[in-house]
């Protein structure tokens, strides 16, 4: 599904350059379970928004489907990342001033989708991960599992092929946590790719690959046992 | 710990510098509009305050009503009154004087200028207590031909101030010239005040005997009459008295009874009494067509201008506020330290408050200096000479300081009170800054409100434009390219010479016509006289109403020379005999013939639905300086706008009487026009070198008449465009504002899919919301003031300008809003998503 070739992302300021990534070759296939993990400020998330598409690498190719999109504009990444791509963060980001229902149909909001097929499916997909009874509520209203499982449903009412989550289980305490991590493995034998950043080793047994990064380099591979 | 106040503070000036730059600059412009707008009323309101016990002096102003015509509305008084009145209402008044202007010519050294004489009454000095330079009022003002001159024409003349029983040359006096001593000079007038005296003569009545008309003639208006009123007399109660006098004592009582006439004679005539500190800005309504002796001020432009100050200072610091609430929000994690650290609630208030106020007083400064820097164009505009100093204006600027600590208090207070009460541990916990939900909302209120003022004035000031742009492309009826105006054909040395003078200037290579008439278009004298009806059987017996008709004396040859063609009938013509009106004869008794042109306004007030119907009827009138007369109707003109529109059309009748034309209008067709300009004033200095050349552009004293409504008009454009400015400044920043604070938002909408022109649209469609809703209440109310100020001109702009007025100033603030919202709204959404997640 996706392929990175020696990818390399490089912060310059004025003094200070910091290589957030060397080097990185990776393959993640469709289907996969991925986790990624390693010490605080090792490049994970720089790795997560790169294979999102919110940020280009500085060097190197990345491979979506076979289509090289290292240098792709915003406006045609965010074209890709829209079909092809969910998010889940670890603080959520769920838009305050919207309902649950509204934040979820955002993801539906910037397809050409009908009015009344969004509201379907944004119905189904509340069922799905069991929010349907806070439809109207705001976030501020739920607890963080709630918010979470939100998110979730967000990422996956456009039924995108991927989803990305970065520290998912962050922020929840360990049953919220698990609830969610139940969630994700669900959605993975489904057939959706998952590609998750942790730092819970047991959240990482969820996954059947982890991929160790250590000062942007990725240092081992491993395979869980099926 | 102030140190630490103001380093935090100074800092966080400079780390927004947008922000404080719309929050100061836009309160200085607030600021600085208002105070000059101040500085201009406060001139209005002090005319005439310096003058001693000015408080007791009134003028007397009369106004005649006549259902044929207009009423007749002057500032003066016939001259006999003052003493009538005197008598009359003894009880009440202590003295009283007249002045009457005359313009004379006066020579110096073989040069000549034209300057404006008042006589005044002995008493002058013992109402109006002007300072002497040299002599006193006893000395220098107590027998006839005693001559003032005021400092600025002593220097003028002589080059020095001391100038007593120095002596002038003043053409002319009874026909003759004088030599005049000068017998006292006195302090310049100040600006501020409704008198303008630069030569004071002693009136001794007899003087005036040649010209009945100034002193004695009953219905005659020349002389500005002021009383002073004793000590406890009211202006209402000696206006009563005047009254009564009117009905019970006057000769007016006989005439109207005579006449047969229904009614009291103050049903016809409306005299009014005004104190002398009220003359500059409430006398406009009696003035009628006629002026002061200085430019009058006008109370609605006063509370108009003080009405936009206020408005501007109210967006401006609507802008301050909103800003430096909006940012304060944005401190919350540095006060929840501060307070983590030992800072007192009290602390954290002074802090803001001191904030607020010091941005306050920065403004403050620029605003004065911004006075300081437009002062000179202001008064270009103003043809006024304001100042702004310490010394004469301490109360201005105290309340512009008031007024500017109170906005930085205001301003000050919001954050100093609301932020001070967070509770620290939850807001550096949520580790992002806490905004009440209905500070939004009011910020947004507080937008409509800026934009519903400057999309008022904007559609105010198109109207007004409009309407002045309207009256001076009007078609007046009548040519006005291409015409030099030249005066003082009447002035004693040169009557006798008119004829030739004009033979020569038509003479002149360019000149196509020389035509001579007692006024031309914008001259403000307005002549008239009873002119009867006679039958159409050729019946001398005069059967029918007078009515009170408008006239002027004109030459051969002037409706062509204006391009005014004749609806019936014809103009006149030289080569008929019986055509013009003669100087009088020793017995007033004869009655003579002569012709007349009258207007289609006149035609329709002596009855004729159809103009040609009044051709070869006769009107019969006694003619001033001349007699009885019966007048044939020979030609029927259309009505042109001979004054200002702002005073319409009005019935008129038109002869030749050669006795009474003083203006020459020289019509030329040329390239070279300084050549001939130059022969024009070759040719006067030969013939009359003793009488000033006063010449000037017929289009230029058009334009002069809008030179008022066109200062107005370039005022109100200016101050409603800063108005303007203000509030876009005020958008801008808000603008800037909401998508920071929405960085989250746009953020995952982006995350979400979303392309730029999705986010550039939500963010402009909120901020477009304020001023759609803005136009909604700005639209019904400027409609209202403009239709009414519309209301005052005779010839007006349709109702549907006002309408697309209103529309295009809306779509222009929407606009203005668009440019300032999505040039801040493009760079937000088009920023990667991840730069808005990461740092939230």
């Amino acid at each position: 599904m996706l392929k990175m070739h020696n990818l390399s992302k490089i912060y310059r300021t004025d003094e200070v350059e910091t290589i957030a990534l060397n080097n990185v070759n990776i393959e993640i296939n469709s289907g996969e379970f991925v986790a990624i993990m390693g010490p605080s400020g090792c490049g994970k998330s720089t790795l997560l928004n790169i294979i999102g598409m919110l940020d280009n690498p500085s060097e190197g190719d990345y491979l979506f489907f076979d289509e090289n999109v290292a240098r792709y504009s915003e406006a045609k990444l965010a074209n890709i990342r829209k079909r092809h791509i969910g998010f889940i963060f670890q603080s959520f980001n769920l838009i305050d001033e919207l309902t649950v229902a509204e934040n979820i149909e955002l993801a539906l909001l910037y397809h050409d989708i009908a009015a009344s097929e969004r509201r379907d499916r944004v119905a189904a997909v509340m069922d799905k991960v069991g929010i349907a009874h806070r439809a109207k509520h705001m976030p501020s209203q739920l607890s963080g599992g709630q918010q979470q499982r939100v998110a979730v449903a967000r990422a996956v009412v456009g039924n995108q092929s991927m989803i990305l989550a970065d520290e998912p289980t962050g922020n929840l305490d360990s049953a919220h946590g698990q609830e969610v991590m139940e969630m994700l493995q669900g959605l993975n034998e489904e057939g959706t790719t998952i590609v998750m950043v942790t730092h819970s080793p047991a959240h990482a047994d969820y996954a059947r690959r982890t991929i160790n990064l250590f000062d942007g380099q990725v240092v081992t591979e491993n395979l869980r046992a099926a | 710990m102030f140190r630490n106040y103001f380093l935090t503070a100074w800092r966080h000036v400079f780390k927004n510098r947008l922000f404080s730059f719309i929050n100061i600059f836009g309160l200085a412009v607030g600021l600085m509009s208002c105070m000059l707008i101040f500085l201009f009323v406060e001139d209005e309101l002090s005319y005439d305050d310096w003058l001693p016990e000015g408080d007791r002096i009134v003028r007397l102003h009369s106004a005649f009503l006549s259902p044929d015509r207009p009423a007749f509305r002057t500032v003066s008084a016939p001259g006999f009154w003052m003493d009538a009145i005197s008598a009359y209402a003894a009880a009440d008044v202590e003295t009283a004087v007249r002045l009457v202007r005359t313009n004379q010519t006066i020579i110096k050294d073989e040069k000549v200028f034209d300057e404006r004489l008042v006589f005044a009454d002995s008493t002058f000095f013992d109402i109006f207590k002007l300072p002497f330079v040299a002599g006193s009022a006893a000395s220098a003002f107590s027998k006839p031909m005693d001559f003032i001159v005021s400092e600025e024409m002593a220097l003028k003349y002589f080059g020095r101030i001391d100038v007593v029983g120095e002596t002038l040359t003043v053409c002319c006096v009874q026909g003759q010239e004088v030599d005049v001593r000068v017998s006292g000079v006195i302090k310049d007038i100040p600006e501020n005040s409704h008198l303008d005296i630069d030569f004071l003569v002693f009136l001794d009545p007899p003087m005036f005997d040649f010209a009945p008309n100034i002193l004695k003639t009953w219905t005659s208006v020349n002389t500005l009459t002021y009383f002073k009123l004793k000590e406890g007399a009211t202006v209402e109660g000696f206006k009563a008295r005047v009254y009564d006098w009117l009905d019970r004592e006057s000769p007016f009582r006989k005439m109207t009874a005579d006449a047969g006439m229904d009614g009291q004679p103050s049903d016809f005539i409306r005299p009014n009494v005004m104190a002398v500190p009220d003359l500059h800005l409430h006398a406009r309504p009696d003035a009628g067509n006629f002026g002061d002796m200085r430019p009058m001020g006008d109370i609605r432009f006063v509370y108009t201008f003080s009405a936009v100050a206020f408005l501007i200072l109210a967006i401006a610091c609507i802008n301050f506020m909103n800003l430096s609430t909006a940012r304060a929000t944005q401190r919350a994690r540095e006060v929840a330290l501060r307070k983590v650290l030992g800072a007192s609630r009290t602390q954290v208030a002074l802090q803001f408050l001191g904030e607020a106020v010091m941005l306050s007083l920065i403004a403050l400064m620029l605003g004065l200096m911004g006075v300081e820097m437009v002062l000179p164009a202001y008064n270009d505009v103003l043809g006024r000479s304001l100042e702004m100093t310490i010394a004469t204006n301490g109360g201005l600027m105290a309340l512009a300081l008031g007024v500017a600590v109170l906005v930085g208090v205001i301003a000050g207070s919001y954050p100093a009170l609301v932020l001070s009460r967070f509770a620290p541990a939850r807001i550096l916990k949520a580790n992002k800054s806490s905004d009440a939900e209905g500070s939004g909302r009011l910020r947004m209120l507080l937008v409509v409100i800026q934009f519903a003022v400057s999309i008022g004035l904007a559609i105010c000031t198109a109207v007004v434009y409009g309407q002045s742009m309207y009256a001076q492309k009007m078609d007046l009826g009548f040519e006005t390219e291409g015409k030099i105006v030249m005066r003082n054909f009447t002035s004693a040395p040169i009557a006798e010479q008119r004829e030739s003078i004009g033979r020569e200037l038509a003479a002149l290579p360019g000149v196509e016509s020389v035509v001579f008439s007692s006024e031309v278009p914008t001259d403000d004298n307005e002549n008239n006289t009873g002119f009867q009806l006679l039958s159409a059987a050729g019946d001398t017996s005069a059967n029918t109403e007078e009515r009170i008709i408008n006239y002027f004396s004109v030459d051969f040859g002037f409706f062509e020379a204006y391009g005014i063609d004749p609806v019936a009938g014809r103009t006149f013509d030289r080569s008929r005999g019986n055509e013009v009106i003669e100087a009088a004869l020793e017995d007033n008794s004869i009655r003579r013939s002569a012709s007349v042109v009258i207007n289609e306004m006149a035609a329709r007030n002596l009855g004729f639905s159809n103009a040609a119907d009044a051709v070869g009827r006769v009107l019969r009138a006694g003619v001033y300086r001349a007699g009885p007369y019966d007048l044939t109707i020979v030609g029927v003109v259309p009505d042109v706008h001979f004054r200002s529109i702002r005073f319409g059309k009005q019935p008129s009748v038109y002869f030749v009487q050669p006795t009474n034309m003083d203006v020459a209008t020289v019509t030329y067709r040329t390239a070279d026009l300084p050549s001939l300009v130059s022969a024009i004033g070759g040719t006067w200095r030969r013939v009359a070198p003793n009488v000033p050349m006063d010449m000037s552009f017929l289009n230029d004293m058009i334009a002069a008449q809008y030179a008022d409504d066109v200062a107005q008009g370039t005022l109100f454009a200016a101050f409603s465009g800063l108005a303007i400015l203000v509030a876009c400044l005020g958008l801008y920043g808000l603008a800037h504002f909401t998508a920071e604070r929405r960085t989250k938002e746009i953020g995952i909408r982006k995350v979400m899919g979303a392309r730029t022109r999705d986010i550039v649209r939500l963010l402009v469609w909120q901020l477009s919301k304020p001023v759609v809703v803005a136009n909604l209440i700005a639209w019904p109310v400027a409609w209202y003031l403009m239709v009414d100020w519309l209301q005052g001109f005779e010839y007006r702009l349709g109702h549907g300008y006002i309408l697309v007025a209103a529309v295009v100033a809306g779509l222009v603030a929407l606009l203005i809003a668009w440019g300032t919202v999505a040039g801040r709204a493009i760079r937000v959404a088009s920023a990667k998503p991840i730069h808005a997640l990461r740092y939230e």
